[in-house]
């Protein structure tokens, strides 16, 4: 027979018992030893009042605003992964009903296109010419001998006069 | 032969019992992950208590927690059912934890303000039936103690501690979680339960 102190677990074997790492050794001596036993009930009692404590407290606390965001989102987002299908099947069918009658556009009849565009081309060519006429006859209206306001108040000269002054410096 | 042919009998049916069991755990908690309410409802305390404490930070546990939720909610298609859903949650609340705490600004931001845990407004909410009131006292001192002794505890070890004793984590459970050895999980344990212990002495 062993005496007290020896048969009691020690620290190692007490901790893999609360760990859940108990040996059969270990479990035969908490059932005889009342010391021990005591020991590993109080350790667990404080931490059961810990825990119900905390979860108590945790629960107490007010779900912020974000957090019912959150679930709105969450719905929001399952409502939309619900009618996304739907959503891809009417945009692909918008594409088709635009897209296959610019295409038919495009590439039938490409004779009809050929006089329009020759068409297009003498248009072009007579405005040009017309264009031309009208530019010529803004030159002639302006080379006219009228007396700019500008050389009334002899302000052309001063310019000019400026103008030498300057080019006869720079050739210095 | 005979033997033999039973043996490859039992091989044979085993799966099969494991496939309907595994179809039978995995039906419940999907349709219980679908619905963002009720997991909201019956997860958020749980989880906000692990995260609180595994943090220290009341302010950063209620981001981790929202974060954790909606995670888990996009992502319930992979939900297996090889463990309970509060150990799905958790192991997810532990990568966003480990992603929180990594980033640069969580240690700015850790430097500048955070929001500690107020152990005696805790301790308040211990249940008054069948408790005399120095009971209760004594019951409010055994919290208050464990929580500050928690909180003297690595980050590490307190998460391990508080994933085995307050979630109710198995080893194995925790080795997933974590991403740990067995060896390690058990060291780091071993380690907070022995300082754990020795800080509360005679006061539990």
């Amino acid at each position: 027979m062993t005496t007290e102190v020896s048969a009691h677990l020690s620290e190692e074997a007490l901790d893999d018992v609360l760990i859940g790492l108990s040996t059969p050794e270990s479990d035969a001596h908490l059932a005889a030893c009342s010391v021990c036993r005591s020991r590993v009930e109080e350790f667990r009692s404080g931490l059961q009042a810990f825990n119900q404590v905390s979860l108590a407290w945790s629960e107490a606390r007010p779900m912020p605003r974000t957090t019912i965001s959150l679930q709105t989102a969450a719905r929001s987002k399952a409502r939309r992964d619900l009618f996304a299908p739907l959503g891809w099947a009417m945009a692909a069918a918008m594409v088709l009903m635009i897209g296959i009658p610019i295409w038919n556009r495009d590439h039938s009849a490409p004779s009809n296109n050929e006089p329009a565009a020759a068409a297009t081309a003498s248009d072009s060519e007579a405005q040009i010419a017309q264009d031309n006429e009208l530019l010529k006859s803004v030159d002639m209206a302006l080379n006219t001998n009228e007396e700019s306001s500008l050389s009334e108040y002899q302000l052309l000269d001063e310019h000019h006069s400026y103008l030498k002054k300057r080019a006869e410096l720079r050739s210095r | 032969m005979g033997t033999l042919a039973a043996s490859t009998l039992q091989l044979g049916t085993i799966p099969q019992a494991r496939i309907k069991s595994s179809l039978t755990e995995r039906a419940r908690p999907i349709s219980e992950l679908d619905d963002i309410d009720g997991l909201v409802r019956t997860y958020r305390a749980r989880l906000l208590r692990f995260v609180t404490y595994s943090t220290g930070d009341m302010d950063l546990a209620e981001t981790i927690t929202q974060d954790t939720l909606l995670r888990a909610y996009n992502g319930r298609e992979n939900f297996r059912g090889e463990c309970s859903v509060n150990t799905w949650l958790t192991g997810i609340a532990v990568n966003v934890i480990r992603d929180h705490l990594r980033t640069e600004r969580y240690k700015f931001w850790k430097q500048v303000k955070s929001t500690a845990i107020d152990v005696h407004e805790m301790a308040s909410f211990i249940a008054a039936d069948g408790l005399s009131p120095e009971g209760q006292m004594l019951a409010r001192e055994k919290v208050v103690h464990v929580s500050k002794v928690l909180e003297t505890l690595s980050h590490k070890q307190r998460t391990i501690f508080l994933l085995k004793f307050s979630e109710e984590m198995s080893v194995d459970e925790i080795c997933d979680a974590l991403g740990m050895s067995v060896n390690t999980v058990r060291t780091h344990l071993h380690r907070a339960l022995k300082a754990v212990r020795s800080q509360l002495g005679a006061a539990i």
